[in-house]
């Protein structure tokens, strides 16, 4: 079972997508987690963000270490399995699929 | 003196060890929180432990008990058994909020706080927050009984399906814009425990007060049909009000007091409710425990209403003021005539006031004037078309007056066109981008997913609301506004969205446009030149205490400044020639004498009427009453001849 958790900023709704005029790249990556979840069987993917998810921020050390170190603005963070993919920016389809790829090579067998 | 027990003591007397819940609900300014304090004092008196809480964003408990109360939990002075307490909003979002943030002080330094705080100021957070509370109330084991004086019909009828919306929402799975994800399962329990209970007629009562009016049972019937479909009946009609016989003597009052009771046999016949109980109007206002007692000893304890004409009120003559003094034609039209620009007029204050008449009427003087005129009603429960004689519907067809168009806000339809609106933008943002990998129809159901949630709504009626100011071809557009509280909501919500998306993460650097917009709407309402912003009331103290407030809070948090008043229902002096009629016609005007002293705005007077006037002809000749809008019609006229 591969994990992909993806760590963000204080969000008024678990997508960010809920407002009059929804932010693009939040809807992209709303989307690609969810065709990525449909594609990937053996892929555990969540997110949790700071407003409705604080437990997992103080809870996950490395997490809190950056946070608190540098401040939101590291946010967001992608986590895959034990290895941070990427801070600070989020990730498009392709660069999410090919992480997964990396971390469960078995999948296509 | 012993009594007989009525039906309508047997609806709102406990009868378990477990808590009761009697709900009032009803048109604001019938007396809906008279009858609270008079039933919950009535239920303390006969050794209950009682909660009174009022969910009324402009709540008057404080008022009818003489004592403050506020926002925590109140002893009522001299009454053992009873405690009140009014939940102010912006109070409840402030407590929700900071338990929110709290978990994160551990992580975050105070600038990032700050951030995130304002980040919480969505306005979703404050519906939240008075949702949690009200929650937090249908548990409370250490009352028998607990009285809920809610807040205008329409809203009431939200709060009760938000239990339900709100749990369809965990249901899937999401957490939306419900809250912390983490504390959710145990409120998710809490939630389902409410709907129970709320359903339960052995342990939940609802009852409506009302108005001896055809409007006000009209209302009360769509309601408690809204209630039956979330599986709450209603079990008691209140009327309160009506004119007692002995003072009717002549033909203006005889006939209003036939009408009056026309209505109420009519509501004893057509609305299903187990009991009925009515309460007469008094010369003077229903404030102070003896008068509080005595309403609940005819509602519950089956005694004759006592209308005491002689001793009722201790007005001061000195205190009259002189009406003809007060009311200044032209300084009024003023604030109605369009300049070189789009005009937005704006009747508000509390339900019951006679908003939608006066906004109709000054609607129909203003196109009569040869302005091109739009009236719209925002309140749910707007009955435009009963005054127009005319269909109204969500889009602004013309009525039979010429230069006049009327439309209501649906809000069903309003949340479509939103939700069209936003799925739209979304399928733009891919229209070039033919490389991408992400699935379109996929992200557009995403976002179709999201729009579910019950905050859309309050989004849907905002952007309709804002879109208005960008009509084309009307010189004046004139908003019929839903009651007090709510509307203030409505006015603030640009502010507050355009605040919220100024900060990020919800819209990253998007909606650049939107923000704009809503920076527009603001800047035109705060225009004094542009916009009118106009109280409406009777002279009492309740309605003038209210929209004394809520023109306050307007200014305060929005800066927007009143600029007219309209005193509605002032006693003709033609009629009503004894004490009766004296007594309150001297207490009218004292607070017509309040009411220039606390608003230093031009004022419009309008009289009671026998009939509320229907049709464009009664329009415009109540028109022709009203100070000053008759002289638009002629100003206008006696230009148009000039040139």
């Amino acid at each position: 079972m591969t994990e992909l958790t993806l760590y963000e900023e204080a969000m008024c709704c678990s997508t960010g997508v809920c407002g009059p005029d929804p932010d693009e790249e939040l809807v992209e990556v709303s989307v690609a987690l969810d065709q990525l979840e449909a594609e990937f069987e053996d892929v555990d993917i969540s997110r949790a963000n700071m407003q409705h998810n604080i437990d997992q921020f103080l809870e996950t050390q490395r997490i809190y270490d950056l946070v608190e170190e540098h401040g939101p603005s590291i946010l967001p963070i992608t986590v895959v399995d034990d290895e941070i993919v990427a801070k600070s920016e989020y990730l498009s389809y392709d660069e999410l699929a090919a992480a997964l790829e990396t971390a469960s090579p078995t999948e296509e067998a | 003196m012993s009594t007989t027990p009525t039906d309508a003591r047997a609806v709102v007397e406990p009868t378990s060890d477990e808590t009761e819940f009697v709900f009032f609900s009803g048109k604001g300014g019938v007396g809906k929180s008279t009858v609270s304090c008079a039933t919950a004092t009535w239920l303390a008196d006969n050794d209950y432990e009682t909660l009174l809480v009022t969910t009324d964003p402009a709540p008057n408990l404080s008022d009818i008990f003489g004592q403050e109360i506020g926002h925590e939990v109140t002893a009522i002075d001299d009454i053992e058994k009873l405690s009140a307490i009014e939940i102010d909003p912006d109070t409840a979002a402030e407590e929700y909020r900071q338990e929110t943030i709290e978990p994160m002080r551990e992580l975050l330094g105070e600038d990032q706080i700050e951030t995130v705080e304002e980040q919480l100021n969505s306005p979703c957070v404050e519906e939240i927050a008075a949702f949690d509370n009200f929650v937090d109330f249908m548990d409370s084991p250490e009352y028998d009984v607990v009285v809920f004086d809610t807040a205008p019909t329409g809203h009431t009828i939200r709060l009760m399906e938000l239990p339900s919306d709100w749990n369809a929402e965990l249901e899937k799975g999401g957490s939306t814009c419900i809250g912390p994800a983490a504390s959710m399962e145990e409120r998710k329990q809490d939630y389902e425990r409410a709907i129970d209970t709320l359903q339960d007629d052995e342990r939940t009562s609802f009852a409506f007060v009302g108005k001896p009016k055809d409007s006000s049972i009209d209302e009360i019937e769509r309601s408690a049909s809204d209630l039956s479909e979330l599986g709450i009946e209603s079990q008691l009609l209140i009327i309160n009000g009506y004119l007692p016989e002995s003072v009717c003597e002549d033909p203006f009052f005889e006939g209003k007091r036939e009408d009056e009771q026309a209505v109420i046999e009519r509501a004893r016949t057509e609305l299903d409710a187990n009991a009925m109980a009515t309460y007469p109007l008094q010369p003077g206002e229903i404030a102070g425990l003896d008068l509080l007692a005595d309403v609940g000893s005819v509602l519950y304890g089956g005694n004759e209403a006592a209308v005491d004409v002689g001793t009722a009120t201790n007005v001061d003559a000195e205190t009259a003021v002189d009406f003809d003094s007060m009311a200044d034609a032209e300084a009024v039209a003023d604030q109605l005539q369009p300049g070189d620009e789009t005009r937005y007029l704006f009747f508000t204050g509390k339900g019951g006031v006679g908003k939608s008449t006066i906004a109709s009427t000054a609607a129909t003087k203003l196109a009569e004037a040869g302005h091109e005129t739009l009236v719209i009603t925002t309140d749910p429960a707007a009955h435009l078309e009963d005054i127009f004689g005319e269909p109204v519907g969500h889009e602004p067809t013309s009525v039979s007056q010429a230069n006049l168009d009327a439309a209501r806000i649906d809000q069903e339809k309003a949340l479509e066109e939103y939700r069209t609106q936003v799925l739209n933008h979304v399928t733009e943002m891919y229209e070039d981008k033919e490389d991408t990998q992400i699935d379109v129809d996929a992200a557009i159901a995403n976002v179709e997913e999201e729009l579910e949630s019950p905050c859309a709504e309050e989004m849907a009626a905002l952007e309709k609301f804002v879109s208005y100011f960008d009509e084309d071809g009307y010189d004046v557009v004139v908003f019929d506004t839903a009651p007090t509280g709510h509307t203030l909501r409505l006015l603030e919500l640009p502010s507050d969205w355009k605040g919220f998306m100024d900060l990020g993460s919800l819209t990253k650097g998007a909606a650049p446009a939107k923000a704009d917009q809503y920076d527009e709407v603001i800047e035109t309402m705060k225009d004094p030149k542009r916009s009118t912003f106009a109280f409406v009331m009777y002279p009492e103290y309740t309605p003038m205490m209210e929209a004394y407030r809520a023109a306050a809070d307007l200014e305060n948090q929005v800066g927007i400044e009143t600029s007219l008043v309209v005193a509605n229902y002032l006693l003709p002096e033609e009629y009503g020639d004894n004490a009766f009629f004296e007594n309150r016609r001297a207490q009218q005007e004292k607070y017509l004498g309040e009411i220039s002293d606390r608003f230093d705005v031009p004022m419009m007077l309008a009289p009671l009427r026998q009939d509320e006037p229907v049709g464009l002809d009664e329009l415009r000749a109540f028109g022709e009453e009203i100070t000053g809008l008759d002289d638009i019609t002629k100003e206008t006229e006696q230009e148009v001849t000039a040139s």
